[in-house]
């Protein structure tokens, strides 16, 4: 029969290849037909450092972290300890580990999971060979879990082939012996972690920053300028030779500042344009950002959030940008604000935020996090796609005025280049013709123009994801929502109805759909990864949820999981 | 890096016949400038320089940040942009990157451009952009009335610095030398006509064409107007030698005015990248059945 997932760590040193393990197996087991999910867990370091591949492969799609890990393979037990909080393992879970590697340490004995010896490598190897050629211990690792598993040893073969990409012959040759010794070591194990037949189906592997970036391309951005931030760089290094093969520019700025301002030039150049950043370059970009709404100028800034406040913890999730993606800025300065809610839907939400920044004028700033961005999942591609809206370009049969108020408040906004369109975009108070002016009437008038392309943004049915109709709504965002899914399903299959409330638009708020989403709901929790409640009280001031509503608002790095959710809720009925 | 070089066309050629007059370039709008300031010169030098130029008003685009001289864009009728304080440049660089079919000028002043924007300034210089980087420079912040920039002399007293701000300024040639600008010059205000040759030439200039314009403050630095008696012509045109530029510049006043420095060695570009359509970059993803 076999179990429905099962959930794997490779962890060890840098270096030991936990990674390369982690995507051998999951790309084994996607092809097989498995759905998977990978995160990754560093230390600070760039080389040398440990690191962690945490896996699923279920016959369901995932979309979170589980409570508890079945399988842990220790490559080495190198620092790795400091990882036990984010690896949580019971008395059921299984440790494989090399005597060699020495005891295991104490925080992860704690967990009391049952400790396998298992000699990893080639035990025929002489140490010669072993320094010549390295160990691979990981690829022998990745091999006895996939025995283990009941992954077809051709897939795993295929797998590991593509992820060697271009590696040279021999080093191909050693790693695929390495791979089966590993196979062929793990039959000796009776472990009892085979899972159930996978059901195959055409499907799309990827992170949630490539999904992102994918969208975004869709959408048609051909411009997009950056500065490197952790978690933010994978997907514009995923990008640049892409969007370049698309016949578009990417742009390594100087700083964040260089990197959205000429993002603003390039759109105001007529060119969909973007910039992918992290918290600290989002700091940078609020002066800018501001500009854009002033300007009415079309701009895609993804964030990839991850712990803050200042440098925080540049490799770790946290959903703590809420209030800067928001409210960032001086002046009233209202913009549009996403949050996709999966991996599977970055591609859906990246592409909407390229439509909405052009067709509305305004700055479009996409919440993602480190949890999303840096997760590898198999996806069921999703087969709806936002409808394309364009920038509107066309003169007025009338006298041009850049920034009329007395009309539709998208107003035409030629490229460069169309004869009898010159305009000057101000970023100071302006008149109907965009020359600055500092009267109160004038002030008021464009500050009104901006706020009311806002209010007659319809995001339609994509304004969030509601899930069941049960008594208990958890509201929430981004990587909150898959854990919160799972436990809401749990809670279902106990007999405690929960529905889930995704937002797809934090900002501006879709009031009479949320509404809607949440009418009969006895209880509402706010839960959001950050320790300020700050969806929560974003909420509160617009009267989007009653002030009976609950607040399950905790810092990360931990991921939400379904257990604590489930407690959470469990302790306050 | 040196099989790398390769020397850039000459652009100098004589302008296309002329049918358009500055006037083509004037938007109506009146200057918020007090009388009398640098800046109305530079204003028409660029006025005569782009009918001299030839391409029309529609297919310029003007950039600028925050400051006296910034407020120039509205004052012509050429597509513009008034932006945040200091990043004019990679305002500008994303409109030429985007639209490498538009003629790109970014203007601002002292404090815009080597203060808040200095990092920019170098890399715009280091990043050689087919576009026009004109500075009108009064060693003065005037819209804020009167304090030091990084151009100020170190004992020029201000209600901010009393008895001076004790500082070195730096010289923005000096500068753009060091950061791989490949064609320097200084203009003056007063200097209308010569201004506009030099503009001219840089518009046509295949790179980051970097003018540094003397513009004196009417209302701040009123001994500027002694300008007139200090400035010279550079004594010659140094072309592709960066060290002899740099002594140059360095041994000069600070009030020689022309084209100082022509680099015609450019970097090979990077090879065209094959084209892809979206649906082979999807079928990446692509796994399974």
């Amino acid at each position: 029969m076999g179990r429905s997932s099962l959930a794997i760590v490779f962890a060890g040193s840098g270096g030991a290849g936990a990674m390369t393990a982690g995507e051998l197996f999951l790309r084994a087991a996607a092809t097989a037909g498995y759905y998977g999910s990978m995160n990754r867990l560093f230390g600070p370091q760039v080389r040398g450092g440990e690191s962690a591949a945490l896996l699923q492969i279920s016959n369901l799609p995932i979309t979170c972290q589980p409570d508890n890990f079945d399988l842990f393979v220790a490559l080495d037990w190198h620092k790795v300890d400091q990882f036990a909080a984010e690896i949580p393992l019971t008395e059921n879970s299984i440790i494989l580990a090399d005597p060699q590697s020495g005891p295991v340490p104490q925080n992860v004995a704690r967990s009391k999971a049952r400790i396998v010896s298992f000699k990893m490598g080639d035990p025929e190897a002489t140490p010669l060979e072993r320094a010549l050629h390295g160990k691979h211990t990981n690829v022998f690792a990745a091999g006895a879990v996939g025995c283990l598993a009941g992954i077809d040893p051709a897939k795993m073969r295929a797998a590991l082939s593509t992820v060697l990409g271009s590696k040279a012959a021999d080093v191909q040759r050693l790693n695929a012996a390495s791979l089966e010794k590993g196979a062929a070591a793990a039959a000796t194990l009776a472990l009892d972690l085979d899972l159930a037949p996978p059901k195959p189906a055409p499907r799309w592997l990827l992170t949630g920053n490539q999904a992102i970036a994918m969208g975004s391309l869709r959408g048609g951005v051909r411009f997009v300028s950056c500065y490197p931030i952790t978690p933010a760089t994978d997907l514009v290094e995923w990008l640049a030779p892409r969007l370049q093969q698309l016949g578009g520019k990417l742009v390594l700025a100087e700083d964040e500042l260089a990197a959205i301002n000429m993002v603003l030039g390039a759109s105001f150049g007529g060119v969909p344009a973007m910039t992918v950043t992290s918290g600290p370059g989002l700091s940078l970009m609020v002066e800018a950002i501001g500009l854009a709404v002033a300007a009415e100028v079309p701009a895609v800034i993804i964030d990839v959030m991850r712990s803050g406040p200042s440098t925080g913890i540049p490799s770790k999730t946290e959903q703590s940008d809420v209030n800067l993606a928001i409210y960032g800025g001086h002046g009233d300065a209202p913009r549009i604000v996403l949050a996709p809610t999966s991996v599977r839907d970055c591609l859906f939400t990246g592409e909407w935020a390229v439509y909405l920044a052009e067709s509305l004028q305004t700055p479009v700033i996409v919440l993602s996090d480190q949890a999303l961005g840096q997760a590898h999942q198999v996806i069921d591609p999703k087969p709806d796609r936002p409808p394309p809206l364009a920038r509107r370009i066309e003169l007025p049969a009338s006298k041009f005025k850049r920034y009329a108020t007395d009309s539709d408040p998208v107003t035409a906004m030629p490229p460069p280049g169309t004869p009898h369109g010159q305009w000057v975009g101000e970023g100071l108070t302006h008149n109907e013709f965009g020359i600055p002016v500092s009267g109160a009437a004038a002030h008021a008038a464009q500050l009104n123009k901006r706020a009311r392309k806002l209010a007659q943004f319809d995001p339609g049915a994509w304004w969030g994801d509601v899930w069941g109709d049960g008594d208990t709504a958890i509201l929430t965002f981004g990587s909150g929502a898959g854990a919160a899914l799972e436990a809401a399903v749990a809670l279902g299959a106990a007999g405690s109805p929960t529905r889930v409330v995704a937002l797809r638009v934090l900002s501006p708020l879709p009031l009479a759909a949320l509404a809607t989403s949440l009418k009969g709901a006895r209880r509402i929790i706010v839960m959001e990864q950050n320790q300020g409640a700050q969806l929560y009280h974003h909420l509160l001031a617009h009267n989007a949820i009653p002030p009976t509503a609950d607040s399950m608002a905790r810092p990360g790095p931990l991921p939400f999981r379904r257990a604590e959710i489930i407690a959470r809720l469990a302790a306050q009925v | 890096m040196t099989e790398n070089i390769v020397t850039a066309p000459n652009m100098l050629a004589d302008a296309p016949p002329g049918t358009l007059s500055a006037r083509d370039f004037h938007s109506g709008a009146t200057p918020i400038w007090c009388p009398g300031c640098g800046d109305y010169g530079v204003l028409s030098a660029l006025e005569d320089a782009l009918a001299t130029y030839g391409r029309p008003p529609h297919e310029v685009v003007l950039v600028s940040g925050i400051g006296c001289s910034s407020r120039l864009p509205a004052y012509t009728s050429c597509y513009g942009f008034h932006g945040v304080h200091g990043r004019a440049l990679p305002f500008a660089a994303g409109v030429k990157l985007a639209r490498p079919d538009l003629e790109v000028i970014a203007v601002g002043g002292d404090g815009d451009g080597y203060s808040i924007g200095g990092n920019h300034f170098i890399h715009a210089c280091r990043r050689d952009l087919d576009m026009v980087y004109l500075v009108m420079d009064n060693r003065v912040y005037g819209m804020t009335k009167g304090q030091p920039s990084p151009t100020t002399e170190p004992d020029w007293d201000s209600d901010i610095a009393p008895g001076g701000i004790g500082l070195r300024p730096f010289d923005p040639l000096a500068l753009a030398l060091a950061a791989g600008a490949t064609f320097v010059a200084r203009g003056f205000s007063a200097q209308p006509h010569d201004l506009a040759t030099v503009i001219v030439e840089a518009i046509r200039w295949p790179g980051f064409a970097f003018i540094e314009v003397l513009s004196p403050c009417v209302a701040f630095r009123r001994e500027e107007f002694d300008w007139k008696a200090s400035v010279h012509p550079v004594k010659q045109t140094i072309e592709n030698d960066r060290a002899a530029a740099h002594a140059a510049i360095l041994a000069d006043d600070g009030f020689g005015l022309g084209v100082v420095f022509r680099d015609y060695r450019r970097l090979k570009p990077a090879p065209e990248p094959q084209r892809v359509t979206l649906a082979e970059i999807e079928s990446e993803f692509r796994i399974g059945a």
